[in-house]
């Protein structure tokens, strides 16, 4: 479903990625730890397609197209979703006007059929119910005022409401105690299907106890320098970054 | 206004003489660093009157032509009493057209809706007895030249709510000047539109003379390339426990300006004054340009005093969090500049009014989204 091969990002002058490689399957979970400063959220916002964000060399290819030439909405149209490490608080626009508002256009971008307030405000029901969103956040400004769990939790009801085929998960454990936490994983382990592929972006093998990955990736030095399965995060629990990127050169 | 009679002959006098002393403003004057009328108004026809029609007013608000004989006593004891600048003394000056409206004691009226066209000088007085209550609903529609002055007399515990609309003419130059004063217990609210005026200047001197009177002042400017937006206010706490807010949001395209300057004065004495003023600007255009500067004079302690003002472009993080959720760029776009005005439109308590502000700001908006 993705393949980077050999990729180079720069930001603001400063290549942060420097030749990563990484496959993708549907229906498997991949994990991406590594240490502060690793690229780990470089690697997060390229495949978003956050502005500032300058592939200089390789290739990211998603479902057979080449993801770097399409704007960030033709991103999440066609099935690629990052939930956010810090989701952007947006004064004046209520929760449910932005859910109803991004479905819409993902679906037009489809060509599918719009669905109207009620029918969006049934879908978000049922899916804030399962994650224990109340409905008064709905009402709220975006994220205004949300606590962390809140706002993590509120990343996951968008997952579930998009229905991505690709998930990124940029820290989604960041901030959270351990009852979000495991709210937030049953949530996305929900959203584990035979066609959605997941990326989860971690510092901390915590979260993968509860999310547990089919491969884990260590990236270090805007590289991946290890891979193996998810036992490969508990060897990194045990024996820290510093020497698995020592094993490594 | 009734030319024979001797007391507003006078007022009148005293007011040319105040002008002519003074002169039309130009930049060199603080209080028009950022707009120079001397230019703008050039050739400009000093006796020509612009035209005024009340659109609809309820049976308990009584109306008076300026232009008749016989003024009532509430007309000539109130008339051209308030403070003035050099323009509001112009217009009272040269002003042969306008009109009184008045609100008896304990009455809640409803709205007087009206409006201004043509080009000249114009002139209004709204007094509001004891207790009573108001819409004020003003359009401006002018062309070419126009300034007009318009006086707002409240007693104690009156209630004005005055929703402005300037949204006019690529060739128009809108000079008005508001001064209200509010009594013990009263409460102004005023709600600003400005849209596409080549030059639009609203001056607000608003007294806050008794104990507990309000002002509540919010608006938003929504310019296309050309358009010069100019709110000026000066709000005096006179005495203590008053209170002013002041929200004023800017969106600028094109080569347009929007300029707020706010000054707050907190007389001797004047403790437990409560005053907030925010100013924020959004420019669009690469030419566009915004000038807020709010200004703080205090002579008392004990007060509280806030102010804030920012310029800046739309924030991209919240761009491209909507982005990355599927939200078109010219849509993402399009819901933070309305999610940024909308803060000032919902200072607008009644709902009819408050949709008609979204209307006007969306008709606007277009112009104002342009590069």
């Amino acid at each position: 479903m993705l393949e980077i091969k050999n990729l180079h990002v720069t930001v603001d002058g400063k290549e942060i990625l420097k030749g990563l490689s990484l496959a993708v399957e549907a229906g498997q979970v991949h994990a991406i730890m590594g240490p502060n400063g690793s690229g780990k959220s470089t690697l997060s916002y390229v495949l978003a397609g956050r502005a500032g964000y300058e592939v200089t060399e390789g290739s990211i290819v998603y479902r057979g197209k080449d993801l770097t030439a399409m704007a960030p909405e033709e991103r999440a149209a066609a099935g690629i979703f990052l939930a956010m490490q810090y989701p952007v608080e947006i004064p004046g626009v209520t929760t449910m006007t932005f859910l109803k508002t991004a479905l819409n256009a993902q679906r037009r971008a489809r060509g599918e059929k719009e669905i109207d307030a009620v029918g969006v405000l049934k879908l978000v029901r049922a899916k804030a119910k399962t994650l224990n969103v109340p409905e008064e956040m709905l009402k709220r400004a975006l994220n205004v005022g949300f606590s962390g769990g809140e706002k993590k939790r509120l990343e996951v009801l968008q997952m579930a409401l998009f229905e991505p085929s690709l998930a990124i998960l940029d820290e989604t454990d960041s901030g959270l105690d351990i009852d979000a936490l495991k709210l937030v994983a049953e949530g996305v382990n929900a959203l584990r299907t035979p066609e959605r592929a997941m990326l989860v972006i971690t510092h901390y093998q915590r979260l993968l106890d509860y999310i547990v990955p089919d491969r884990v990736h260590v990236l270090a030095g805007g590289r991946i320098i290890a891979e193996g399965g998810k036992e490969l995060a508990h060897e990194l629990e045990a024996k820290g970054y510093a020497q698995i990127v020592k094993d490594a050169a | 206004m009734s030319a024979s009679a001797h007391w507003l002959d006078e007022r009148r006098a005293d007011a040319a003489a105040r002008f002519a002393a003074a002169g039309v403003p130009h930049r060199r004057i603080e209080d028009w660093k950022y707009t120079d009328l001397k230019p703008a108004i050039e050739g400009a026809n000093d006796d020509a009157a612009v035209e005024w029609s009340i659109r609809t007013h309820p049976d308990s608000v009584e109306v008076f032509d300026l232009a008749s004989a016989d003024a009532p006593g509430w007309v000539r004891e109130h008339l051209g009493t308030l403070p003035q600048n050099a323009m509001a003394a112009a217009s009272l000056a040269r002003a042969r057209r306008g009109f009184a409206a008045r609100v008896p004691k304990g009455v809640a009226a409803g709205t007087v809706d009206f409006e201004w066209s043509g080009s000249g000088s114009g002139r209004a007085l709204i007094v509001l007895e004891e207790s009573a209550s108001l819409t004020l609903h003003e359009n401006n529609r002018t062309d070419g030249f126009s300034n007009i002055g318009v006086e707002i007399v409240t007693g104690a515990n009156a209630r004005v709510t005055h929703l402005r609309v300037a949204n006019r003419g690529a060739n128009a130059v809108q000079v008005e000047e508001y001064a209200v004063a509010v009594a013990q217990g009263g409460a102004y609210r005023a709600h600003l539109f400005n849209g596409g005026a080549k030059l639009s200047r609203a001056e607000f001197q608003i007294a806050l003379s008794g104990a507990g009177a309000s002002a509540a002042l919010s608006g938003v400017s929504v310019l296309a390339d050309g358009a010069h937006a100019d709110i000026t206010t000066h709000i005096t706490h006179a005495v203590a426990n008053t209170e002013s807010t002041q929200l004023f949001k800017k969106v600028a395209g094109g080569a347009s300006r929007a300029i707020y300057q706010g000054r707050i004065a907190v007389a001797e004495g004047a403790v437990k004054s409560d005053s907030r003023q925010t100013a924020k600007a959004l420019l669009m255009g690469s030419r566009a340009e915004a000038d807020l500067k709010p200004e703080l004079e205090i002579f008392t302690d004990d007060v509280k005093c806030a102010h804030g003002a920012a310029v800046g472009d739309l924030d991209l993080d919240s761009l491209f969090y909507l982005r990355a959720r599927g939200i078109p760029e010219a849509e993402a776009r399009n819901m933070l500049v309305r999610a940024f005005l909308g803060e000032a439109v919902d200072e607008i308590a009644d709902e009819a009014l408050r949709g008609h502000m979204w209307s006007l700001v969306e008709e606007a908006l277009a112009g104002a989204m342009q590069p």
